[in-house]
């Protein structure tokens, strides 16, 4: 286990880059990170990893006019040559009128995600605990995924005065388990302890839906009423961050929630926040940029509160830095990386229930953008959907495209999932969702497993 | 960085490995953009490493390190074998590897006008003048010009024997219109969205794109699909540019070939494929005039090299032969589970990560005659230009795609835009309605520079050569 390099250590080879002459200026942004990664496939494991590095990211101002250079040579060598050349592009770029000046000085709040015992976890661990996830298929069945151990460190100084650093840990396992006759399911779990990852009942949920999915029939495209799993959900919540959560599209018009604040735009059962001092994400409780963290209420009773915002989106918009702001430079503008959506009461089995007929949803892939003012999204079905008619599931069917309005979507929730977990999305990061029913899902076309 | 590699070979081999090979490499990167005249970021990076692959009983395991020195190189080392290790507590087949003949070789990529010497003030200035142009033209809200450079050293040394020194220079460039108006926003592009047209060369290859000179002709596109009539929805001809057929043939058959993925290697996280080692030669994958070849030996490619991160050297392979399914992309891993011999496409994301089965130029080769001849020869359809959208199944079967702009085709002119175009289909039903491919004079190799795979993630640049294409009986406007 490599170990923590630390606060102090990381200060005194920032102050190579701080104290660069003829800056106004400076920021330097410290990331170090070692991973082990225990990949599997038809039962093996076939591919076994680990990884180490670090990167000092500077940023320099000078006259108003902004470079940023980094490198993974950590020390004060590194931190100086990269100072020097972000100097050497503000001789060369205009003038940032938007620059809204370095984060202040700012109490963060106490760093409580690292755990020890996940970011020292070995490969014989990880390899015990993927047996564990294969020993569950069961005749004719196989299993894939990936076992990942995290431990990072992340710091920040500046020529402000602030100065953040906190290490955090991610455990996260998944496994997709595959029968003989086109049964698949998948199972996950995410959190910053190894200690609550428990590989035989994830293996043993995902081996049941394989079960379950064997011999999916073919289905017609149409709209449905559906009832979303975490892992379904978790689409709806990252597309919506990413097509109209960002203070950036807020301000510029191309947010699909552009002028909405106060309106309603989803059913009142909906309240989304972001919140990375909650204990059940990961993530430091620092931005970017040296900016505090705190829960940001976004949507409120299906009403829309406001997005995130960066210090640049911030002063463009007349508020102030939510905690959001992303490594410069950044034309992407704010994002939320700990996105909640908050649970209700009904239980995936009530859910089902209520339908009268409508698909049940394990979780969707590769989904892409169609039209971002409308928020609507494209993608598909992927290990384990099935069939429910008169409240009860009928069996597994082939797997289908929808193409749907995320707020469309939203605004026809009718139950609320009362368990939540931390779900990946294909392209995002993971959040904390309950299970959703919607009346009208719409899905586009079929495939052909 | 080469006696970095073979000291990394020699630690892993004296540590057990039965197998071992290691790159030691140095990443080097600028980008630069600019909106509506103001420097909205630049930014420099340089990342070094080395990372040490081995096999022990059978069982692949890989360490990477940032630190390069002797006590680090043998902590990486072990940590490799203790990888591979650790994998042999679930049975099952050992890693067999091709058989390859070792090789001492060194060799720099096409590069005429090293972009890195280029002054950051012309990079500037270029990209200003552009943003300056598109704002010229009433209705347009962003104007961005965006400029990446690549370049990547690999020294691979392996306990067989080999010993590569190699260097890649990717450079590329593009602008893009921005419109909003009314609650609509259109994105226009040129000479190809998400950051322009990257090429494996050097500034040459910028000087060539023409960017000022396309800058009014964007924008004033941007501006007008916001008034534009709505992509219909109907069954109806397809026509495609290049930029548009380079996404069709990465999303559903370059991906759909890489072995590793036919294999199930893949499956838990970007899929597998609906293509079978039992469909070589036999499967008709699409209409007789569609050839496909993976080519790293192209010219100006962002797959092209000249060894990959195996060892292999470099090769053109044919893949669909007049419709036909013929042959994967493989690795020296996966090609002997299947008879074959590896064809050379294992490619990492950097010295921090293992190799995996990438697309190296994937292309449809060219047919004949111009895109004025296809359109000419079309009574009714839609054209339909510059990638959007993406998203494929888990098996490469049902996709949908979306374009910045389409133009409905009538008695073989383009007549009014089409705003938000969409199209749809199954990978072989459409491939297989495929009847008209432009020729070599239409043929452009384009880069995607954001192929994402693997877990951890991977992000690789790789290239296809595409014509404009025709496609009958498609599903367009999406709803």
């Amino acid at each position: 286990m490599p170990g923590l390099i630390g606060e102090e250590a990381f200060a005194a080879v920032a102050a190579a880059a701080l104290e660069l002459e003829g800056a106004d200026g400076v920021e330097v942004l410290f990331m170090h990170e070692w991973a082990g990664n225990t990949r599997f496939a038809s039962s093996q494991i076939h591919q076994s990893t680990a990884r180490e590095d670090t990167s000092l990211r500077v940023r320099v101002i000078r006259d108003g006019r902004i470079g940023v250079a980094s490198t993974n040579d950590f020390s004060s060598t590194g931190a100086g040559s990269a100072g020097r050349s972000a100097l050497e592009m503000t001789g060369v770029v205009s003038p940032d009128p938007s620059f809204p000046g370095l984060a202040p000085p700012a109490d963060i709040p106490a760093a409580t995600g690292f755990d020890e015992a996940t970011a020292a976890t070995s490969p014989a661990q990880r390899a015990a605990a993927v047996a564990e996830v294969i020993a569950s298929c069961g005749d004719r069945m196989h299993a894939a995924g990936a076992y990942e151990t995290t431990a990072m460190e992340l710091g920040i100084a500046n020529t402000q005065g602030q100065r953040c650093w906190a290490p955090i840990t991610q455990a996260q396992l998944n496994a997709v388990i595959t029968g003989p006759d086109g049964g698949n399911g998948f199972a996950e779990s995410i959190t910053p302890r190894v200690e609550d990852v428990d590989p035989g009942a994830l293996g043993a949920a995902a081996a049941s839906k394989a079960v379950a999915s064997t011999n999916p029939r073919p289905i017609e495209p149409g709209t449905y009423e559906v009832v979303l799993e975490p892992a379904a959900s978790s689409t709806l919540l990252e597309f919506l961050a990413y097509l109209g959560l960002g203070g950036k599209g807020l301000l510029e018009g191309e947010s699909c929630l552009a002028g909405r604040q106060g309106q309603r735009v989803a059913d009142e059962s909906i309240t989304i926040f972001d919140d990375a001092t909650d204990p059940h994400t990961v993530g430091p409780p620092f931005d970017f940029e040296g900016v505090p963290k705190r829960r940001v209420d976004l949507i409120r009773d299906g009403m829309f509160v406001d997005g995130v915002y960066d210090l640049r989106t911030a002063k463009q918009a007349n508020t102030t830095s939510t905690g959001h702001g992303l490594p410069a430079p950044n034309p992407d503008g704010p994002f939320p990386l700990n996105l909640f959506l908050e649970p209700g009461t009904a239980s995936v089995d009530e859910m089902i229930a209520a339908t009268g007929r409508g698909l049940l949803v394990t979780r969707f892939h590769y989904t892409n953008v169609v039209h971002p003012i409308e928020s609507t999204i494209t993608g598909m079905t992927r290990d384990g959907t099935f069939l429910i008619e008169d409240g009860k599931i009928v069996g597994p069917v082939h797997n289908l495209r929808f193409t749907q309005s995320v707020l469309g979507a939203l605004s026809d929730v009718s139950m609320v999932g009362r368990d939540t977990a931390l779900a990946s999305e294909f392209f995002f990061a993971a959040s904390c969702v309950p299970a959703l029913k919607i009346d009208r899902f719409t899905f586009s076309s079929t495939s052909d497993h | 960085m080469l006696d970095v590699a073979k000291e990394a070979v020699d630690a892993a081999a004296a540590a057990g490995a039965d197998y071992a090979d290691a790159r030691a490499g140095r990443d080097d990167t600028e980008t630069l953009t600019v909106r509506n005249q103001e420097m909205e970021g630049i930014d420099r990076s340089t990342s070094s490493g080395v990372g040490i692959r081995v096999l022990v009983n059978g069982r692949w395991g890989f360490a990477a390190t940032a630190r390069t020195d002797a006590a680090e190189i043998q902590r990486a080392a072990k940590l490799a074998i203790e990888q591979a290790r650790a994998a042999t507590v679930v049975p099952g087949d050992p890693v067999q590897l091709s058989d390859l003949e070792p090789v001492v070789d060194h060799w720099h990529g096409p590069c005429q006008e090293d972009p890195f010497e280029v002054p950051l003030e012309e990079k500037v200035a270029l990209l200003t003048e552009a943003s300056r142009r598109m704002q010229q033209v009433p209705g347009i809200t962003f104007a961005i010009g965006s400029l990446d450079f690549y370049r990547r050293r690999t020294c691979f040394a392996s306990s067989e024997g080999a010993a590569i020194d190699q260097t890649i220079t990717h450079s590329g460039g593009g602008i893009e219109a921005v419109a909003v108006d009314d609650g609509e926003v259109q994105h226009r592009s040129y000479p190809n969205s998400f950051r322009g047209h990257l090429s494996g060369a050097g500034y040459e290859h910028i000087r060539s794109l023409g960017l000022l000179t396309e800058a009014e002709r964007t924008s004033s596109q941007a501006v007008e699909l916001t008034h534009a009539p709505e992509c219909p929805t109907e069954i109806t001809t397809l026509v495609l540019d290049s930029g548009q057929v380079e996404l069709q043939v990465h999303e559903s058959i370059g991906h759909a070939v890489e072995l590793d993925r036919v294999l199930g290697m893949e499956a838990a996280y970007a899929g597998t494929s609906f293509v079978t080692p039992q469909d070589r030669g036999s499967l008709r994958y699409a209409s007789p005039i569609v050839n496909i070849t993976a080519d790293a030996t192209l010219r100006g490619g962002l797959g092209t090299f000249a060894y990959d991160d195996e060892g292999v050297r470099a090769q053109r392979t044919p893949i669909i032969v007049d419709g036909t399914f013929e042959r994967f992309i493989s690795s020296r891993e996966t090609a002997p589970v299947i008879g074959d011999v590896s064809s050379g496409t294992m490619r990492a994301d950097g010295w921090a990560h293992l190799p995996l089965i990438r697309m190296t130029n994937i292309s449809l080769e060219p047919g004949e005659g111009s895109l004025a001849d296809i359109i000419g020869d079309t009574d009714d359809g839609v054209y339909m230009a510059t990638n959007r959208s993406w998203s494929i199944d888990d098996k490469r079967v049902n996709f949908q795609f979306g374009c910045e702009i389409a133009w409905r085709i009538r008695d073989g002119k383009l007549a009014e835009p089409l705003r938000n175009p969409t199209y749809a289909g199954i990978t072989t039903g459409f491939w297989n309605s495929c009847d008209a491919i432009a020729g070599p004079e239409e043929w452009t190799v384009w880069g995607t520079p954001n192929c994402g795979k693997g877990q951890p993630g991977q992000v690789a640049r790789v290239g296809h050569g595409t014509s404009p294409a025709r496609f009958r009986n498609v599903q367009i406007g999406v709803r």
